[in-house]
């Protein structure tokens, strides 16, 4: 409506500071007034208030630069609201920044004329005021389904278009009453922010000139010395203020920000200038109090319209501002950086005037308030103390009195926990000593520094912590051994600044740290309440798992004593004693991980058993425990100690930990051998001594399994001996030495287990147990000249051993499937006695039937480690032989008893002789038996002994039979196969040779079984000597006619070189007596003379034909020699 | 006067504390020690500052509070001993002289084979001697 500036065309006078003049209010939104011509605003408000507040607006910043706000807080009032109407006209210059940015006028027609001849003039009325922006927002009541009305408001509107909207803008839109559509809503929008950006752009436009124009004027000379000074600055104050406002109220910070620095520039090039002392220091209630971020602190606007304000107000007041736009600009390290500036800057000249001094003494609070940016202020002053102080008003003698006293009885403030201190005097060491590393640090590097710190720090967003984190750090001092006092007064501080900060984690850590202070610091009710602290927080809504170290609080160690030692793979439990430092009981929900029943903490020790999976090799102290309270999961960490703390005995930093647990890498816990590795005797009970020892570890509770297969079988009807073992090293060591009762125990065995009894847990022990070895067969004697292959492995029996042992025996460790166990195989001889049968003499059985008289000369070798004492021998002869003389064949009487030495001959002849008719068949198929009556003497120690008596009263005396196989000489001989001699002087490896037999008739054919002209015949070599190229057998037609001959020819390749035998020639169909050969041809003499003399042409004419079966050997050389070796007759 | 003296370890740990005023001030006097630790832990680590003091043990007056003045003092083994007094205008060779023979006093009392290093001084004697040193000193100054 009215023009302000053409309407006050002299600024000074506009400018002139009124009294009634009202602060700013903060809370004030651009708004726009609606002009509500035909009484709608009611039918709409709620719509249009839904708008609010008006997003993505785009308006211009002071560089004309467009700048999207995201959010524009605004306002509808109407024209006929209070606020526009109470204003002076001259205020409203002033406040202009406070005038509605937009107008919206809101009309209604339903007929053309009415338009026409009422609104369209009133409008114009209302609209030709250039000052403002406006739109007009035509509302159409008429219903969708009455054409006619929709008709007229579209015509009406048509019309209003045609007479208000221009070229350049359009500014009329249509909202329907009944459904507006969305296009409109952006219609209005776009209008609106059209209307409130031309507004501000109008409005800073006007704003700089006019404060280009005084900033002109101030350089001038004229302008300097104006006695008109502080009301031309209070104007440039109050124009760029309003300035700044403005761009503050459009959410355009940057730009207010910009404002106030330019605003305090040309404060500060004004307040230096000589001429003009401002006064300086505060004299109002709470002037001692920093007021560095609070702009709302004093109703500066107002001092200032009055010119009565001071430069301390004032330029707390523009930092605050400041500091308001960058936390709003989310900029809080900028904050810091400049407060720090502000504060150095502001605290020299504090200095100068000694402000705080006299705050202090005639300051209305008890002390001044210690707030950081008050102490690093105070710690700015120059050092020593000013020579003089400033003086004291003359009157304020009485205040100083009353304020001594106030400060003598003021109460000291009630801190958290309901703790009564004394407070800390204001000297402000503390603060002190921050300023002064702060400055230390800032006079090396400057400003920029500190943003970068700051911003590496990660201290985003949370400048405010500042005070919190310079009390953290000396925490972090006091918290060294010895500051606990002090720790104690400054701790609760620091909670409290972290509880209002909520900063759970540093609270909960603060009040573990208070708990964990020296008790006799607080008494037991603030302990208690520290407690419940912890505990509320623990149980309470946290929004994160807070973890936290009690370690000062919870300690645990190891019992006393030598670690628990247990070997890779056991599980053990584990003893730690947990002391508690809280006060009261606490309930720990778990206590590590596999801890799982609730257990309750007393305070004092506590002694928690932890079951521990089997580790890792290695030797292991006490880590970490961990826990939880409620949500919280502590976690303390070791110190390992035996005892309660006793820092005042050693040093804790020269502690070392002490190991609780040692886990062993896999190794041989145990060692079992057996004790006797000697021959025992056959199908008789005797003892098998095992050596169990033990290496470093107890086989506490150990079960020894035996399994000894289906040749031994253990008596379990008899109790398994146990005895201490000493070596016979250990017997010469301990000569001197007491021996030990030796001790023996006789254990049940149940299934083949036998469980060790406890005093065997650590020692060396042997173990006997009987077994009886079971071969129903018969033994056979042997020839010297064909031994049996009896290899040793077959004479020898294996008892599986397994050995369950582990630390605990327990439970847990039986049904664990986890156990270690040995598996220790012994081996025993069992092999009873050799019988060889000697034949004696060179002769061999030929002769007639009858006639023949040999003597048997019978070889014992005993096998075993024990003398036997022979008590009689005799032999039952098979048939067809007899003995000679009456006797039964026993040996003379007085030879026995016959004691045979360990591992000795004993050689027995008998002399028997070919007797009877007996048919030969029945001959080959029946064996003599010898029987050995006799008993053994012997030392379980050693080797066998006397066999484990089963029943009292059994004889000790041994049976022993062997089987003897005794050959008739061949009487009637048929046939004889000859060797014939090589066509080749040697053999050679690899070279073929011709074998030639020769197969003779001796007797004409009477006999039938050789009847027939066809011979079976059959070469027998062993194939790992000889290759046979030919036919291995065939037939032979031979006459019957005595004399009658054949040569059977077979060509053969020796592989190997040696002594071999030759490939023999068998005839299988001719009974062996009718063939002469035998056994008793013993012509097994080889010829290594011959050999030697460089090989001996095989020696011809051997046409013999008494053919070697068994007794011949071929030399064979493999590269420079063979030589037939055939023994002479 | 003296009001208090100090012995902290190498690790800032406290080793003997004893104030001799008669107000109950103990906890401010234990505040200021412990504030001082700041600038002689800064005048050590600084080269620039410590560079002409190099083999000097006597810190000198490591900070003013405002009623107090604070004196160091800083051995080869990095114990500290620190002493505040009210006296406003202390002569820095009665200061370097009070820290001698205090040091001496701690040598011996650390050399008794009962005491263990790094723990507190528990000795009576110590604290005798200590006082008659501190009784000394002020009368050193007045005189």
């Amino acid at each position: 409506m009215a023009n302000y500036l053409a309407q006050f065309p002299d600024h000074q006078v506009l400018l002139r500071p009124h009294r009634r003049r009202c602060m700013f209010s903060y809370n004030w939104f651009p708004f726009a007034t609606v002009e509500d011509v035909s009484d709608l605003w009611l039918n709409v408000k709620e719509s249009f208030e839904r708008r609010l507040p008006v997003k993505k607006a785009c308006l211009n910043n002071k560089a004309r630069n467009p700048v999207f706000v995201e959010n524009l807080p605004a306002e509808f009032i109407q024209t006929t609201d209070s606020r526009l109407r109470s204003r002076f006209p001259q205020e409203q210059y002033l406040f202009w920044f406070r005038e509605p940015y937009a107008t919206v006028v809101l009309v209604t027609c339903e007929d053309l004329d009415e338009f026409k001849t009422i609104l369209k003039p009133r409008l114009k009325l209302i609209v030709q005021n250039d000052e403002r922006e406006w739109f007009i927002v035509f509302v159409s009541k008429a219903h969708p389904s009455n054409d006619q009305a929709t008709k007229m408001a579209k015509k009406v509107y048509a019309r209003l278009e045609a007479d208000f909207n221009t070229k350049k803008r359009e500014r009329c839109c249509k909202f329907d009453l009944h459904g507006p559509d969305a296009e409109f809503w952006d219609d209005f929008d776009s209008k609106m922010v059209d209307c409130i950006r031309n507004t501000l752009d109008r409005r800073v436009q006007f704003y700089e000139e006019e404060i280009r124009r005084l900033s002109e004027q101030r350089f001038t000379p004229i302008w300097n010395f104006c006695n008109f000074f502080i009301l031309k600055h209070s104007s440039h104050f109050y124009l760029q203020e309003s300035l700044a406002f403005m761009f503050e109220m459009s959410n355009l910070h940057e730009d207010s920000l910009r404002e106030y620095d330019e605003l305090e520039l040309c404060y500060s090039e004004s307040v230096n200038s000589p001429g003009k002392h401002r006064e300086f220091g505060g004299l109002d209630a709470g002037d001692d109090q920093a007021a560095l971020l609070n702009p709302g602190f004093k109703a500066l606007t107002q001092i200032v319209q009055d010119d009565v304000f001071r430069e301390f107000e004032f330029r707390q007041y523009i930092f605050a501002c400041q500091a308001k736009l960058l936390f709003k600009l989310s900029r809080p390290t900028e904050v810091a950086a400049r407060g720090y500036a502000f504060v150095v800057a502001f605290s020299k000249t504090l200095a100068l005037h000694e402000f705080m001094r006299l705050a202090y003494l005639i300051g209305y609070g008890a002390e001044i308030e210690k707030s950081p940016i008050n102490s690093a202020s105070l710690s700015m002053l120059p050092w020593p103390k000013p020579a003089t102080w400033p003086s004291i008003p003359p009157d304020s003698s009485s205040e100083i009195m009353a304020k001594e006293k106030m400060i003598l009885q003021a109460k000291s403030r009630e801190k958290l926990f309901n703790i009564h201190r004394k407070p800390l005097p204001l000297e402000p060491s503390l603060l002190l000593r921050e300023a002064n590393r702060r400055r230390a640090f800032l006079s090396v590097g400057n400003i920029s520094e500190l943003y970068d710190t700051a911003d590496g720090s990660g201290l985003d967003g949370n400048s405010k912590l500042s005070p919190n984190r310079s009390t953290s750090s000396f925490i972090a001092r006091t918290m060294s051994e010895g500051w606990e006092e002090l720790l104690a007064d400054v701790l609760p501080d620091l909670a409290e600044c972290q509880k209002i900060l909520s900063d759970e984690a540093g609270y909960l850590a603060s009040c573990v740290k208070l708990l964990s202070l020296d008790s006799s610091l607080f008494s037991l009710k603030e302990r208690q309440a520290f407690q419940s602290e912890v505990v509320r927080l623990a149980h309470s809504e946290m929004k994160h798992l807070v973890p936290l170290d009690v370690s000062s609080l919870i300690t645990f160690a190891g019992n006393a004593g030598p670690p628990l030692e247990l070997c890779d793979g056991d599980p053990g439990t584990l003893s730690v004693a947990v002391w508690s430092g809280f006060p009261d009981d606490i309930m720990l929900e778990s206590l590590s991980l596999r801890l799982s029943a609730s257990s309750t903490a007393d305070e004092g020790r506590n002694i928690i058993s932890f079951d521990i999976p089997p580790q890792k090799p290695g030797s292991y102290v006490l880590g970490a425990l961990t826990g939880q309270i409620g949500k919280l999961s502590f976690r303390s960490h070791g110190f390992s100690q035996d005892g309660p703390v006793e820092t005042d005995e050693f040093m804790s930093f020269e502690k070392p930990t002490r190991p609780v647990l040692k886990v062993r890498k896999p190794r041989a816990l145990v060692d079992i051998t057996p004790a006797v590795s000697s021959a025992l005797l056959m199908n008789e009970l005797q003892w098998i001594g095992l050596i169990v020892k033990p290496i470093d570890y107890s086989l506490k509770g150990g079960i020894l399994h035996i399994d000894a297969g289906a040749e031994l079988k253990i008596e379990e009807s008899q109790m398994i001996e146990i005895e201490n073992y000493r070596s016979d090293m250990e017997h010469s060591c301990s000569a001197d030495s007491p021996i030990e009762a030796e001790r023996v125990e006789k254990i049940p065995i149940e299934n083949g287990k036998i469980k060790l009894p406890d005093w065997a847990s650590d020692v060396t022990t042997l173990v006997w147990f009987p077994v009886r070895a079971i071969d129903n067969t018969i033994a056979r004697g042997e020839t010297p000249a064909s031994p049996q292959k009896q290899s040793i492995v077959d004479g020898m029996r294996m008892i599986a051993l397994k050995l369950e042992f582990g630390v605990f025996h327990n439970q847990v460790f039986e049904s664990s499937a986890y156990c270690t166990s040995l598996h220790e195989h012994l081996v025993n001889a069992y092999v009873h006695m050799h019988v060889f049968l000697v034949p004696m003499g060179s002769r061999y059985w030929t002769g007639t039937m009858g006639t023949m008289i040999d003597d048997l000369h019978v070889i014992l070798c005993s096998e075993v480690k024990a003398s036997l004492h022979t008590k009689d021998m005799w032999l039952d002869l098979q048939s067809g032989f007899e003995h000679l003389g009456k006797g039964d064949g026993r040996p003379a009487s007085n030879l026995f008893p016959l004691v045979v030495a360990p591992s000795s001959k004993a050689g027995i002849l008998f002399i028997i002789r070919l007797s009877g008719t007996t048919d030969s068949d029945e001959l080959e198929n029946t064996d003599s038996i010898l029987n050995v009556k006799y008993g053994i003497s012997g030392d379980r120690t050693t080797g066998a002994h006397s066999p484990v008596p089963v029943n009292t009263g059994d004889s000790e005396e041994l049976m022993f039979k062997i089987a003897l196989k005794l050959k008739r000489p061949v009487l009637d001989p048929c046939l004889a196969v000859g060797f014939l001699p090589f066509s080749t002087d040697c053999l050679r490896v690899g070279q073929l040779v011709n074998m030639k037999w020769r197969v003779e008739r001796l007797k004409s054919h009477e006999d039938a079984s050789i009847s027939g002209d066809e011979i079976l015949y059959q070469i027998d070599a062993n194939p790992q000597n000889w290759m046979i190229a030919g036919r291995k057998c065939g037939h032979i037609s031979l006459s019957n006619a005595h004399g009658s001959r054949m040569e059977i020819t077979v060509t053969c390749v020796p592989l190997v070189s040696g002594y071999v035998h030759p490939p023999q020639l068998g005839l299988p169909e001719v009974g062996e007596a009718k063939q002469t050969s035998g056994p008793e041809r013993r012509t097994a003499t080889l010829a290594p003379a011959s050999l030697a003399s460089g090989g001996m042409k095989a020696s011809g004419g051997c046409v013999e034909l008494m053919g070697t079966r068994k007794g011949s050997y071929l030399f064979i050389e493999s590269q420079t020699r063979v030589a037939a070796a055939r023994s002479p007759p | 006067m003296i009001v208090c003296v100090a012995v902290v370890g190498h690790q800032n740990n406290p080793l003997y504390l004893q104030s001799f005023t008669e107000a109950d001030d103990a906890l401010k006097l234990h505040h200021i020690v412990h504030c001082s630790l700041d600038v002689i832990d800064e005048r050590v680590n600084n080269p620039k500052r410590s560079a002409p003091t190099l083999n000097e043990t006597f810190l000198g007056l490591l900070y003013p509070t405002e009623n107090y003045k604070v004196y160091g003092y800083l051995t080869n083994t990095k114990v500290k001993f620190i002493m505040v007094t009210t006296d406003l205008d202390v002569k820095d060779a009665d200061a370097r002289n009070f820290f001698r023979k205090f040091h001496a006093a701690y040598v011996d009392a650390v050399s008794n084979p009962f005491h263990v290093p790094g723990k507190k001084i528990a000795s009576r004697s110590f604290g005798s001697r200590v006082s008659t040193i501190v009784k000394s000193f002020g009368a050193g100054t007045t005189v």
